[in-house]
């Protein structure tokens, strides 16, 4: 019974009021006519108010003329009416027909792509513009077409040029296309143990300390090197055997030196933040701007910062319009004067914290060495460490 | 004819209302009667129903007194059911 009157919700249904003497017999009649009736509701008068399907109401006027009762329609209730409501307004439903058809089409592109790097910490940084123009070529841009974009071909084509890659996945979700990559750790050049190698110098500096367990160590304690140089020779030379070549083993520790040199004018001019901001926005739609506020900013100097947020509906359903926000902060620019002694202790100190930075075993330091030389209006100085290294890598002859 | 058929409805175990036309009355709650097997309404007021049926006439008193869900054979009367009473058919 309850899924006959939802069915009449769906095909529509009346609630009319029937007026007169006989209403028993008119109820009577409805049954044996298998006419489905409910919510029968007797009124104050000589009245009843019931609920009937739209397709018998035919039926049910030519019953109450049989018992001479009025029908009089109270309410019209369920989706044909609904919809027949809905038909006058012409210009409502063509616009509502052309959203859903243009988010349907729209759907079936890629206006995101997201790149993400799984092992982030490790390894040099991937250049993501870089990949991004690569994966371009490939055939992975905003704006393509879902079902042309093949994969597997993309990844194939990705990895072939990329060597610090080693897992690629693109994984489409709604419009947005997630791409993962794992970087690869940069393998040392390894050379097997049975073949002939010699060890080479990577940096520059002065040998400490040369111990060669297999090879010819050619260099000296106190000798100058420089990139390239071959410390350990893969051969050996014996009275009766002659020369005979041999994969090169041996520890060499030498002095090495870090250098940085930085130039300080004595008048340097310094940019800082007034405080004073502007927000300009625009929209823009796949590659098509709209600018809300004049492009020119009233600032004389200032420092620009944009942010771009694209339209979503679900979190994975991107739509082609984005909202560009560009933030204009004000600059002032403070002139300062040192004197040669600021300055130099200024570059000293810069020089010394990158140097810091850059050398991990702070043990090993064995000498710091400081020049500054003075000039005209500027002074140049010159940082030197000398840290005691293991040097050498293996290279095939 | 009809008694053999009887009896294999009662050997079966199938209810009375579903091979004759014998009414069953529920009520659930003080607010809810069903009535299966009704033949026709006889009267029906906001404060009185009454119904036919094969055996005999279901006279209900209450207020408010609805009829839901018609159809050809079962009748819902909904409301504040006071009491009700049968008179059979000689």
């Amino acid at each position: 019974m309850f899924i006959r009157i939802l069915l009449g919700y769906v095909i529509g249904y009346l609630r009319i009021e029937v007026t007169g003497y006989y209403i028993e017999r008119f109820i009577n009649l409805c049954n044996s006519n298998h006419i489905l009736t409910w919510n029968v509701k007797k009124g104050k008068e000589a009245n009843l108010f019931l609920n009937i399907e739209v397709k018998k109401l035919r039926e049910v006027i030519k019953i109450a003329k049989k018992v001479k009762c009025k029908v009089k329609i109270k309410r019209k209730k369920g989706l044909p009416f609904i919809i027949n409501k809905y038909k006058k307004r012409k210009f409502f439903a063509i616009s509502l027909l052309v959203i859903i058809i243009g988010i349907v089409i729209s759907s079936s592109f890629i206006w995101n792509i997201e790149i993400e790097v799984e092992n982030e910490e490790k390894g040099p940084e991937i250049d993501i513009n870089q990949l991004s123009k690569e994966m371009e070529e490939a055939g992975l841009k905003t704006g393509q077409l879902k079902s042309k974009i093949e994969v597997k071909d993309i990844i194939n084509k990705v990895r072939l040029k990329r060597e610090d890659i080693a897992w690629m996945g693109i994984e489409m979700k709604g419009t947005n296309a997630i791409v993962r990559i794992v970087k690869a750790t940069e393998k040392p050049n390894i050379i097997a143990d049975d073949e002939y190698s010699n060890i080479v110098s990577d940096k520059e500096g002065v040998i400490t300390k040369i111990n060669a367990q297999k090879g010819t160590a050619q260099v000296k304690i106190g000798d100058t090197i420089t990139n390239g140089t071959i410390l350990i020779g893969g051969w050996m030379e014996g009275k009766y055997t002659g020369v005979r070549y041999v994969h090169a083993e041996g520890d060499i520790e030498a002095k090495v030196w870090h250098t940085k040199s930085e130039v300080i004018n004595y008048k340097t001019t310094e940019r800082k933040e007034t405080g004073n901001e502007e927000k300009k926005y625009s929209i823009k739609f796949n590659n098509f701007e709209i600018n809300f506020n004049k492009g020119v900013s009233k600032f004389k100097i200032y420092d620009t910062m944009e942010l771009e947020k694209k339209f979503q509906i679900f979190s994975n359903f991107y739509l082609p319009i984005s909202i560009k926000e560009k933030i204009n902060k004000e600059m002032k620019e403070i002139e300062k004067n040192y004197t040669v002694e600021e300055a130099k202790n200024i570059g000293i100190e810069k020089l010394q914290k990158e140097l810091d930075d850059e050398i991990e075993d702070k043990e090993n330091i064995v000498n710091k060495n400081i020049n500054a030389y003075e000039k005209e209006n500027c002074v140049e100085i010159f940082v030197t460490y000398e840290v005691l290294e293991k040097i050498g890598t293996n290279e095939k002859i | 004819m009809k008694d053999r058929r009887n009896k294999i409805n009662k050997i079966l175990e199938i209810p009375q209302e579903v091979y004759s036309n014998t009414p069953k009355i529920i009520i659930t709650g003080f607010d809810e009667m069903i009535v299966e097997n009704f033949k026709g309404i006889l009267e029906y007021e906001e404060y009185f129903v009454r119904i036919n049926t094969y055996l005999g006439i279901i006279n209900i008193n209450g207020f408010d007194l609805k009829l839901e869900n018609m159809s050809d054979d079962d009748i819902k009367v909904i409301g504040k059911i006071e009491s009700f009473d049968i008179e059979r058919l000689e």
